[in-house]
C-alpha cells in the first residue's frame, strides 16, 4: 500500500477475528517501525510488552477485562502494551545525543559537541527536565509518535489495530513492569472481522477549526485541489455516514456471530 | 421487591426501547417478544424492578449523572450468573444475558462482557 493510502485506510478496529493468529514477523515489523520513530534527545522513551492473548492464562486474561474494556481484550489475539520509560534519560545521561553527534546527525554547524552534551545539555537541561511536571507529557508525546508508526505499519501489513486504555496496576503485576515505566495505551492487533472500510472514514472536526495560520484564530485555509489530490491517493476516503444501513447490517451480523448485545 | 408493574411502564424500559429503535430501527417492543420476558426474568432473579437495576449502576454527584463502578460490576456479575442459569443451549444463554446487557447499555451504562457465543464463546 502507498503511504498516503495507509494513513487513509487506518480505522480503529473493534471487531477482530478472534481465532486468526497474527504472524510474529508482522508484529516485529510494527516494533521495528516504532524503533525508527523520531524522538527528542534520542531518548526513546517508548517501551512495549507484547502479549499473545492465548498464552495468557485464562485467569490473568480475565483480570485484564473490565466492563468497559472486556471485548477487545478478548477478541484481539495480540496486545502490545506501551509505556514511557521515564528513567531512560538519567540512565543514558546524554550518551544517545553524543551518538547523534558521532554520526553527523547533530553537527557543530548547529552548535553541537560532546562537551556541550556532557557539560550543559545533560546536567543543566535534561536532568532538571526529568524533575519537572511536564516531563511525562513530553515523554508520552514522543511515545505517541512511535506507537503511530507501529500502528500504521500494522495497517500496511493488512492487520487491524486499535489503541485502547488498560488497567495499569494489573498489567504491572502480570507483566512485571518496571516502576519507572508510565502506562500509556495497549495497541490491540489482529485481523479485522469487520470490513476494511469500517463504514468509512470516521468523523473529524473541520480542517480550519483545527489548524491555524500565523496566529491563533486565522484558519489555515484548505485548498480543495489538495483535497482532491489526496482523494486520488486514497488518503481522504469516503466519510462514514450516520444511519448507514450497510454498516448497521454489518454490526448486526458481527453481533450475531460473536454473541454480542445490540 | 414489590410486585412488578407492566414493564413498559418503567422509564428505563421506555428508554431501552427508544435507544433500540433509534439505533437499529424497527419496533423493539413487538419485533422480539422475548425481550420483555427476559427482562422480567432478570428482575425477578435480581429481586429489583427495571428502574432499580439501572439506579444501582448510577449515582448523581454535583448534579451530574455518573456510573457507579461497583454497582455496575455487581450488575455485570449478576447478569453473568443469570445467564449461566438459563436452561438451554449456549446461544440461548448468550441471548438472555445480552438482552439484559442491551437494557443497561441503552440506559447509558457502558458495559462489555466479551464474546458470549459464536465460535469463540464459552
Amino acid at each position: 500500500m502507498e503511504f498516503k493510502e495507509v494513513i487513509g485506510s487506518r480505522r480503529s478496529i473493534r471487531f477482530f477475528e478472534p481465532d486468526k493468529p497474527v504472524e510474529r514477523e508482522k508484529i516485529q515489523k510494527m516494533l521495528e517501525a516504532a524503533r525508527l520513530a523520531s524522538c527528542a534527545v534520542n531518548a526513546h522513551w517508548a517501551k512495549a510488552i507484547v502479549i499473545e492473548r492465548d498464552k495468557l492464562p485464562e485467569d490473568k486474561l480475565e483480570k485484564m477485562k473490565t466492563p468497559v474494556a472486556a471485548l477487545n481484550i478478548e477478541l484481539a489475539p495480540v496486545h502490545i502494551y506501551w509505556y514511557a520509560d521515564l528513567g531512560v534519560v538519567n540512565r543514558v545521561q546524554g550518551s544517545r545525543l553524543k551518538e547523534l553527534v558521532d554520526v553527523g546527525a547533530l553537527a557543530p554547524t548547529h552548535g553541537w559537541s560532546h562537551k556541550f552534551v556532557d557539560e550543559l545539555v545533560y546536567p543543566q537541561i535534561l536532568k532538571p527536565m526529568t524533575q519537572g511536571p511536564g516531563y511525562p507529557i513530553a515523554a508520552a508525546t514522543d511515545c505517541g509518535v512511535a506507537m503511530c508508526q507501529a500502528m500504521l505499519t500494522g495497517v500496511d501489513e493488512g492487520l487491524g489495530v486499535c489503541l485502547s486504555s488498560f488497567i495499569p496496576n494489573i498489567a504491572k503485576e502480570l507483566f512485571k513492569v518496571p516502576d519507572d515505566w508510565v502506562p500509556l495505551y495497549v495497541l490491540l492487533v489482529g485481523y479485522p472481522a469487520e470490513s476494511a472500510k469500517g463504514g468509512g472514514q470516521r468523523p473529524r472536526p473541520p480542517f480550519e477549526e483545527q489548524y491555524h495560520y500565523g496566529e491563533y484564530g486565522t484558519p489555515y485555509t484548505r485548498d480543495e485541489a489538495v483535497v482532491e489530490e489526496l482523494k486520488q491517493a486514497k488518503m481522504i476516503q469516503e466519510p462514514a455516514q450516520p444511519n448507514n444501513q450497510e454498516r448497521t447490517d454489518e454490526i448486526k451480523r458481527l453481533a450475531e456471530r460473536l454473541g454480542l448485545p445490540l | 421487591m414489590a410486585e412488578l408493574q407492566p414493564l413498559t411502564g418503567y422509564a428505563s424500559v421506555q428508554a431501552w426501547f427508544e435507544g433500540l429503535h433509534r439505533h437499529w430501527g424497527g419496533d423493539p417492543e413487538h419485533d422480539d417478544p422475548e425481550r420483555l420476558e427476559i427482562i422480567e426474568a432478570f428482575c425477578r432473579f435480581a429481586d429489583r424492578d427495571p428502574d432499580a437495576v439501572i439506579a444501582e449502576c448510577l449515582l448523581v454527584k454535583d448534579g451530574e449523572k455518573r456510573i457507579r463502578t461497583k454497582g455496575r460490576q455487581r450488575c455485570a456479575d449478576l447478569i453473568a450468573e443469570f445467564q449461566s442459569g438459563v436452561e438451554g443451549p449456549r446461544m440461548k444463554r448468550a441471548k438472555w444475558g445480552n438482552t439484559v446487557r442491551s437494557f443497561l447499555i441503552h440506559n447509558g451504562i457502558m458495559l462489555q462482557s466479551g464474546v458470549q457465543g459464536g465460535e469463540s464463546g464459552s
